[in-house]
């Protein structure tokens, strides 16, 4: 019996790599997708209040934490509020000397995180929109903050986006003061994201902002905010600098996104 | 719907595995410890293993994978082949234990779910998906083996609810 499951297994995994995506492998699982999602969504509301009330007794002493942090943080903000109308004029500058556009400007499908990743090694999100709702694979994804991930997978109902923070994403960035560029790869849930191809002579300040670069062939439109640096060293004799970036999106706690209906020029 | 058809044990393992898959989605995808979820349908197919032994425990295991893997998107068949490995060992550890400790399918579950977590990571990182083998991956199965513990003794009930009375038959055919 377990050779024959083991085979069958084997046979879905050969059939899944060979489809390429395209496949009826994907037609299965964007129709279970769309089949279960009433279901899903109605039991969703159902036990959301319930679900609210373990994580809240869970997260009770996070909570006070955060209660504390954020009342420091609103003190510090309403001095940062003084600033922030200059802050928006140098950015304002700094954007149009680098050309870069503004991802305010692309058509966008507002959507909601209706289910987060089956497993805790792959992450992902679900959101409400799919193809009908005009969404392809490989669309960037945002929220108020900043860049959340792009999307690998859709159904006629339903889109699965893999979050910058995915093991398997990369985004080409450009840290906004010293304006060199890199590739940012996830590193898994909770940690910074890894920043590979800094030349170990620019000088990368910590808390500096990081953009989307949008290179030539890039995946994503330029100038949609990634993170902002968390360490950056240069170890001896390395050819690169080790820089992490935070990400700027608090990926565990999405709600709303927009899914920018832009393609890579070629 | 005569009452036997109701009551046959692969509807109602069919339903458990639905509800499982419903629940797995939505109120556990909220409830986190750390970044760390429970996973309804691993525990499914170790409790399954548990009450019906290695070969039953490997067929539900693989149907928990397979439903699994519909909502996942790494290759189909992935979840269902380490399912149906973790659970086939599940029940023939089982098999030669006493199971009257309660403190057995707690245990059970937590070893095995942290088996069944490294095992899919490691069965991944054959077919392609190396982004799963880090060194966080003993931490996560550690954790996901530690809250499905917790579950465990609920899913048992729930599973020998659905295998019970007409389960030889049933399988047999």
């Amino acid at each position: 019996m377990l050779l024959l499951l083991v085979l069958t297994a084997v046979t879905l995994l050969t059939l899944d790599e060979r489809s390429g995506g395209l496949g009826v492998v994907d037609t299965v699982r964007g129709g279970a997708r769309d089949a279960l999602a009433p279901v899903r969504d109605a039991t969703d509301s159902a036990v959301r209040p319930v679900a609210n009330f373990f994580q809240g007794i869970i997260q009770y002493g996070r909570l006070e934490d955060a209660n504390t942090r954020l009342r420091e943080q609103l003190a510090a903000r309403d001095a940062e509020l003084a600033e922030a109308a200059d802050a928006r004029r140098e950015r304002q500058e700094l954007l149009d000397q680098q050309q870069l556009e503004f991802a305010g400007d692309i058509p966008a499908v507002s959507a909601r995180v209706v289910l987060a990743s089956a497993s805790n090694l792959d992450l992902t999100v679900e959101i409400n929109r799919g193809r009908q709702s005009g969404v392809s694979p490989g669309m960037p994804v945002v929220n108020g903050a900043g860049l959340v991930g792009r999307v690998v997978d859709v159904s006629r109902t339903r889109a699965t986006v893999l979050l910058v923070s995915n093991p398997t994403s990369s985004v080409g960035i450009r840290l906004a003061g010293s304006g060199e560029v890199g590739v940012a790869s996830g590193r898994g849930a909770g940690s910074p994201l890894q920043v590979d191809n800094v030349d170990p002579a620019a000088k990368v300040a910590p808390d500096e902002p990081a953009v989307t670069s949008g290179l030539q062939q890039s995946i994503y439109p330029p100038g949609i905010p990634v993170g902002r640096v968390k360490t950056a060293r240069v170890p001896p004799e390395a050819v690169q600098q080790e820089v992490t970036v935070e990400p700027i999106v608090d990926l565990r706690r999405l709600t709303f996104v927009k899914v920018l209906q832009w393609t890579p020029k070629p | 719907m005569d009452p036997q058809t109701v009551n046959s044990p692969r509807l109602k393992i069919l339903f458990v595995m639905l509800v499982a898959a419903v629940l797995h989605q939505t109120l556990f995808a909220a409830l986190r410890w750390g970044d760390v979820r429970p996973h309804l349908l691993l525990l499914m197919a170790v409790a399954g293993a548990i009450v019906g032994g290695a070969d039953r425990g490997a067929v539900i295991g693989f149907l928990c994978g397979l439903l699994a893997d519909l909502f996942l998107q790494t290759p189909l068949g992935l979840s269902a082949l380490a399912f149906s490995l973790v659970a086939f060992g599940v029940g023939s550890v089982q098999s030669s234990v006493i199971r009257s400790a309660w403190w057995i399918p707690p245990l059970t579950a937590l070893v095995a779910s942290a088996a069944g977590i490294v095992l899919y990571a490691l069965l991944g990182a054959i077919v392609g998906q190396s982004q799963f083998v880090r060194p966080v991956l003993l931490l996560v199965a550690l954790a996901q083996g530690g809250v499905n513990a917790a579950l465990a003794p609920l899913m048992v009930k729930a599973m020998s609810w659905a295998m019970t009375d007409r389960v030889e038959s049933s399988f047999a055919r």
